[in-house]
């Protein structure tokens, strides 16, 4: 079940704006907690500098934690993506607010493909971001990605998403989420179907709980006619001075991730994955190599699979060209795989 | 043998050595095609049995190790050298690459500017732009 999370998650925020940073409260140094919960056992913290036990605890604030999503995030963009074919994509900003793209996908596996995309970002600015934005996207056989994604009040982000396959509609969700002072609540309704009576809910809450521990959990309920189930996992996350640890455990298998930021050019990830449906397990090491002056963008891994690939991401200076290049080579199956793209604009 | 046989009577020997002759030459002819490798086979039989099945094992081990370690070594190289490939080569031509083309702009720079021109500093002919000082 959780596999079909992921495909609606992933599908939805491949196609989705980068997400924007955690809107933390940048208060002074006060903690408030929402009504409702009960603070840990720490001694109350008041203005820094004024303690009434003989402990000098003064706690900084607990910032947001961010979107239960992203505990992986950090991890798995320093992995290298797997292209196939020939792709071309031109992007023009019509306006400030509105921007176009043509996709051109000469594929060896599948069909070749012409996409067209469009994307709005509106008025309405909150912080660094303006909303409402609004991303679609349809294909020459006539399929539709689209998503609007709107700031509803302070705190609370909406997201709608649907995907059709030509006229039928394939993935329909939308979602809430609630940014607290230092907690994270979303909710996701998945494919929701009042006549037969199925869908799948997703909810998930993080936690900050110390400015570098961050912990939640994930509750996920599936129903179709004839069976419904829940899955539930809990995750943690662990930030220090420059890696993040997390750690995600649950009915559908344990992933961990740990992300190492060496220095200025050099981020690696270390991924392990075990799965209880699929009864495998994988260690994936993935690094990226940033060349600012040679305007090169490296990303390679490894894994336990033997598979071994790379991409290597370029801008072709004066003009506004940038190339992508990739190959994967699996040694146990003898199987490669390259590509490459270029993106004008 | 031949001296002993010289002894007798001549007659005998000279009518039968022939036949000997030719029966040797028979055994030498037969033999020479497989006489070097039976013969030499024939010289191992001297040995213990044991020492015999231990040196074949033996023989046999190191060979099929050595054809693993052969095949091993041949699927490693391949392994390692497009690994290589893919994971470091691009990096390490385009690093290359900038190397190059910064030391052809500091050439350039050093042949327009002068030999004393730096990587960092401005034209040594140029006047400092204080008005006020002239």
């Amino acid at each position: 079940v959780s596999r079909i999370t992921k495909i609606i998650m992933g599908s939805v925020l491949a196609a989705s704006a980068p997400s924007p940073p955690a809107a933390g409260p940048g208060g002074p140094g006060l903690v408030s907690v929402p009504p409702g919960f009960t603070m840990p056992s720490v001694s109350p913290v008041s203005v820094p500098g004024s303690s009434s036990s003989g402990h000098q605890e003064t706690e900084p604030p607990l910032s947001n934690p961010g979107g239960f999503e992203e505990c992986h995030r950090k991890c798995k963009e320093v992995f290298p993506v797997q292209m196939e074919g020939v792709r071309l994509t031109v992007n023009k900003a019509l306006s400030n607010h509105f921007q176009v793209n043509h996709t051109v996908l000469l594929s060896t596996l599948g069909d070749s493909s012409y996409r067209f995309g469009a994307t709005y970002v509106g008025t309405k600015q909150t912080g660094p971001e303006a909303f409402p934005v609004m991303v679609g996207d349809m294909d020459n056989t006539g399929s539709l990605n689209a998503q609007i994604i709107h700031q509803i009040t302070d705190r609370v982000r909406s997201k709608f998403a649907f995907q059709t396959q030509q006229q039928k509609f394939v993935n329909w969700q939308g979602d809430a989420e609630f940014k607290g002072e230092d907690f994270t609540a979303a909710v996701t309704f998945g494919n929701p179907d009042v006549l037969v009576e199925s869908g799948i809910v997703v909810a998930h809450y993080l936690q900050s709980v110390t400015p570098s521990l961050a912990l939640g959990g994930e509750l996920v309920y599936h129903r179709r006619p004839g069976e419904e189930g829940t899955v539930m996992s809990l995750a943690g996350r662990y930030t220090g001075s420059n890696f993040i640890a997390t750690l995600t455990l649950g009915g559908a298998g344990v992933h961990g991730s740990y992300y190492h930021k060496a220095n200025d050019q050099l981020q690696l990830g270390v991924e392990f994955e075990a799965s209880t449906r699929t009864q495998d397990t994988s260690v994936s090491f993935g690094y990226q190599l940033d060349v600012p002056k040679a305007d090169l963008v490296f990303k390679g891994s490894l894994d336990s699979n033997w598979v071994v690939g790379a991409t290597l991401e370029k801008k072709l200076q004066p003009l506004p060209l940038s190339l992508a290049l990739s190959a994967f080579l699996n040694h146990r199956k003898s199987k490669f795989q390259c590509g490459f793209g270029i993106t004008i604009g | 043998m031949a001296a002993i046989q010289e002894l007798s009577p001549d007659s005998d020997r000279g009518e039968t050595r022939p036949p000997e002759d030719e029966i040797e030459g028979d055994d030498e002819d037969e033999e020479l095609d497989e006489t070097l490798l039976e013969r030499l086979w024939g010289l191992t039989e001297m040995f213990p049995e044991s020492l015999r099945s231990a040196a074949e094992v033996s023989a046999q081990c190191s060979l099929s190790v050595g054809k693993k370690l052969y095949s091993f070594s041949r699927s490693a190289l391949w392994v390692g050298t497009t690994s290589f490939m893919i994971l470091v080569l691009p990096v390490v031509f385009e690093t290359e690459r900038l190397q190059l083309e910064q030391q052809q702009l500091q050439q350039q720079r050093q042949i327009l500017l002068g030999p004393n021109a730096g990587m960092s500093g401005g034209m040594p002919g140029m006047m400092p732009p204080a008005p006020g000082k002239l």
